[in-house]
């Protein structure tokens, strides 16, 4: 701890902006009105105190959401939602006179959101009404199409700071129709459950048989009452069950359902019989919270909501050129033979012939594959392939797919061909259960033979009570709560079982920029040896790139009088050395000194903090702040004490002393992302179970063989498909909590595990002994779900609050 | 004993009416979103500073 009270604290001295909370450093705006982080904050700042809507920020403190990125966004980008296609695709309901639109809007995050963006129709009288889904971070607009238009709200939107995420996938309903169905199903479970239990507590409470007659009655009202439980409420757990019996393979709903058929069917015998009055209530109940179980799961996936941030990756419309000039056009009307722009870091959205000379494509969204490609004119670029360096121009052969385009995301190479641990253990335990449970029935049946009532009563209540349905709700909820914990400090699984993944981790591997390094919170902290009119050049290359440095050098120098769509040709991107094009005639590049001097030699300046520009004949240098994440080195300290760790960095290894102290000899430079996914590969096959944190976009390889790959990111937005958890960059120093909050996630688990069986073991000896009536059994089910339930629930909370960062 | 067979059935009749509702609330979509009605409780519908409906104030730039 002493290490961490030596760091030096933030400067006071810096004033946070009054939206968005950001300290204001370079590029910081002052007016009348106090500090701004950046003109998109002030902006959006002044607009709210025009429109009379200040109270936003009485709220909460600095509620606003940074505008630095959005400031440099393209202007146009909504362009697409005037062509009726696009509009279509996205508006629920349309009746002439009003229509209804949900957005996805990602900045959305607490209760002042909420109150700005349901006034939004003091902006816009086309606007009627708008509604705000927290959790799921959406807004459903209501609005008069005669009166407005989707462009303009979705400008709207973006100008009061909540820049909507188109997606191309079908966004009508982001609440899907299955939860109103999982809702109704645990309504009849509960409404069963409930009157089978009133009906059957005369015969508990009285132990003597009742008057016939109203045996027959509560007994028929009881069947009446778990027979919709049996066909709506569990019908999940059989079609499972039943999906995965017929695909020869194991899942735990197997004996679940084997369970609650044999629970089902002895009650009808039984009552048939006259032998007792069955034990529909425990049937009932035990669908109930079962079912409550897989409810509150779904509520924890609602609040990561990440299917939908990595979806708007794929791109929404395409710049075509028709008749000399570039257009943007709705990918639904991209036509074969049309003639495309793609810019670095775009997705090619249909197979394509390239034009230019030549260029380079990386098939990572199609293959995993991350090493460019260098392409020819002529060649065919296939879908899904992204700009690397160059800005491709392309032919399109075929029509856009968008069902392909969309399973490239759901592609098994992102959901994992790797063995998942969970999954293989609960399979594995569920085929050893049921074959358990099968064959101490038989045992249980073969001793009582002689007696055939007596012996087919015992088997059934052996099956009855070894339904694992506390097994079956330990993990997912231990885990989904994990998950739901993780996620609200900053690490977002992408499913609950890699919690488990990460408690096994033993090697961890560290990609430098961007990870321990903070890519965009570099900042340039001065700048020399250009004129003001060079400058303006160089700002225009760096924003064609999303290298830190560029970001950095393009958010220092102020934005010119320059007319910004002159545009940039010949951009050609050097990965590790710089990038250079020609803007306005005069060839500008950025980059390492000998790369901008033309030089060309491997020499590497030691400056790692400068880098050098050029426009024309006029030769500059940045210099830049110093880039390691706070508090980063101690995390990896700690880390290094627990774990093997290793640094795998793309650059070249001017700080190879800067590290040696935490990563000592496991430090590998100049490594391409194949050299990574190499690295990667070979260490898994050596035993180890790898741990990747990388950048997102250039180690989606890497991040793909891991067992763990964790992807940092700075702006939610981007995200890889290839990664299993996503965190947060400024959270990258909590690694070593959250690890030790996912081993003991494992640890509750298997807490859980043992008290279920141990409940499971007492229900058997019962069972067997031919002790397990209905009350017994009324009284054991329900109570051991209650204990799972309490017991991983509890002990994930208050572990929340013992490890992980407050 | 028939007051329990009333009673019985005067209960179901109130506890299906209750699904009845219940079934109807899922269906209208009253369960979709259980977590920004308890925001917005707590927010003021009223904006203190009265501005009546203004021009758009991005229509001059």
């Amino acid at each position: 701890m002493e290490i961490a009270a030596a760091e030096p604290l933030p400067s006071l001295a810096l004033s946070r902006c009054r939206h968005c909370g950001d300290p204001c450093r370079a590029g910081a705006v002052t007016s009348s009105d106090g500090d701004f982080c950046c003109r998109g904050c002030e902006a959006v700042f002044a607009l709210l105190q025009r429109a009379g809507l200040g109270a936003f920020y009485a709220c909460d403190i600095n509620p606003g959401t940074s505008q630095k990125e959005t400031s440099r966004r393209d202007a146009g980008r909504f362009a697409a939602l005037d062509d009726p296609a696009v509009a279509d695709r996205l508006i629920a309901f349309n009746d002439g006179s009003i229509a209804r639109v949900t957005f996805p809007v990602p900045a959305i995050h607490c209760s002042s959101c909420v109150w700005l963006l349901e006034q939004l129709w003091r902006f816009d009288p086309g606007i009627l009404r708008t509604e705000v889904d927290l959790l799921r971070r959406a807004v459903h607009v209501d609005f008069q199409p005669a009166t407005t238009s989707l462009r303009a709200i979705a400008e709207q939107l973006a100008a009061v700071g909540y820049e909507p995420a188109l997606s191309p996938e079908d966004s009508r309903d982001p609440v899907p129709a299955s939860r109103r169905t999982l809702y109704l199903r645990i309504g009849v479970a509960g409404f069963a459950f409930g009157n089978i239990m009133l009906f059957s507590i005369p015969r508990y409470a009285n132990g003597a048989p009742l008057d016939p007659a109203f045996q027959h009655l509560f007994d028929a009202l009881n069947i009446a009452l778990a027979v919709p439980v049996l066909l709506f409420s569990a019908a999940p757990y059989f079609r499972t069950a039943w999906e995965a019996l017929s695909g020869r393979s194991m899942a735990i709903e197997v004996p679940v359902a084997l369970g609650l058929a044999v629970l089902f069917v002895r009650s009808l015998f039984d009552i048939a019989t006259g032998h007792s009055e069955g034990f529909l209530d425990s049937f009932a109940g035990l669908v109930f919270f079962l079912l409550l179980g897989r409810l509150f799961q779904h509520k924890v996936f609602d609040r990561i909501a990440f299917d939908r941030t990595y979806r708007s990756f794929l791109p929404l419309s395409v710049r075509v050129e028709r008749a000399a000039t570039i257009e943007l056009v709705p990918l639904e009307q991209l036509k074969p033979g049309d003639c495309i722009e793609i810019r670095p870091g775009e997705v090619v959205p249909a197979d394509s012939q390239l034009i230019a000379a030549s260029g380079h494509v990386d098939y990572a969204f199609v293959t995993g594959e991350q090493a460019p490609v260098a392409v020819q004119q002529g060649e065919v670029v296939r879908a899904g392939g992204r700009a690397t360096t160059d800005v491709l121009r392309l032919r399109v052969l075929r029509e856009v797919s968008h069902s392909y385009l969309a399973s490239l995301w759901n592609n098994p190479i992102f959901t994992k061909a790797k063995s998942r641990w969970l999954t293989d253990v609960a399979a594995r335990f569920g085929a050893w259960f049921t074959v358990g449970a099968i064959g101490i029935a038989a045992a249980g049946a073969m001793a009582w033979w002689p007696n055939a009532t007596a012996s087919a009563s015992v088997a059934t209540a052996v099956l009855i009570i070894a339904c694992p349905c506390a097994l079956t709700l330990s993990a997912p909820l231990t885990l989904g709560t994990a998950m739901g914990l993780l996620g609200r400090k900053g690490l977002y699984l992408k499913h609950p079982a890699v919690a488990l993944d990460l408690s096994r981790i033993d090697l961890i591997a560290f990609d430098k920029t961007g990870t321990l390094t903070a890519g965009s919170e570099r900042r340039v902290l001065e700048a020399s040896g250009l004129s003001a009119n060079a400058w303006a050049l160089v700002r225009e290359l760096a924003l064609h790139s999303t290298h830190p440095v560029s970001r950095a050098i393009a958010a220092y120098i102020e934005p010119g009088s320059r007319n910004e769509a002159a545009g940039v040709t010949d951009l050609h991107e050097a990965p590790g050395h710089g990038i250079s094009g020609v803007v306005d005639g005069v060839a500008v590049a950025i980059g390492t000194e000998a790369f901008v001097s033309g030089a060309g030699t491997a020499h590497y300046s030691d400056r790692f903090d400068r880098t050098y520009v050029r426009a024309g004949l006029e030769y500059g240098s940045v210099r830049l702040s110093s880039s390691i994440r706070p508090r980063v080195d101690f995390a990896a300290r700690t880390l290094a004490r627990s774990h093997d760790v290793c640094l795998l960095s793309g650059d070249h290894d001017h700080e190879r002393s800067r590290w040696s102290e935490i990563f000592g000899s496991r430090m590998r430079f100049r490594q391409t992302p194949h050299d990574k996914l190499t690295f990667i590969s070979e260490a898994r096959r050596a035993g180890h179970h790898v741990l990747m944190v990388g950048d997102g976009l250039n180690d989606s390889g890497a991040l793909a063989a891991a067992d763990v790959g964790i992807a940092v990111s700075d702006e939610t937005a981007c995200i890889v498909p290839a990664c299993d958890a996503v965190i947060a960059g400024d959270r990258v120093p909590e690694l070593p909590a959250f690890l030790r909050y996912s081993r003991r996630a494992r640890t509750v688990v298997f807490v859980c595990f043992l008290v279920s069986v141990l409940y499971n073991t007492g229900g058997l000896t019962l069972a067997l002994r031919g002790q397990l009536t209905p009350l017994a059994s009324a009284i054991l089910m329900p109570v051991s779900s209650l204990t799972i339930v309490g017991l991983s629930w509890g002990a994930m909370q208050w572990s929340a609050r013992r490890i992980l960062p407050s | 004993m028939n007051v329990i067979i009333l009673l019985i059935a005067a209960g179901g009749t109130v506890a299906s009416g209750f699904l009845a509702a219940f079934v109807w609330a899922v269906r209208s979509g009253q369960f979709d979103d259980t977590c920004t009605p308890a925001v917005r409780v707590l927010l003021d519908t009223r904006v203190p500073d009265p501005a009546p409906r203004t021009p758009d104030p991005d229509s001059t730039q």
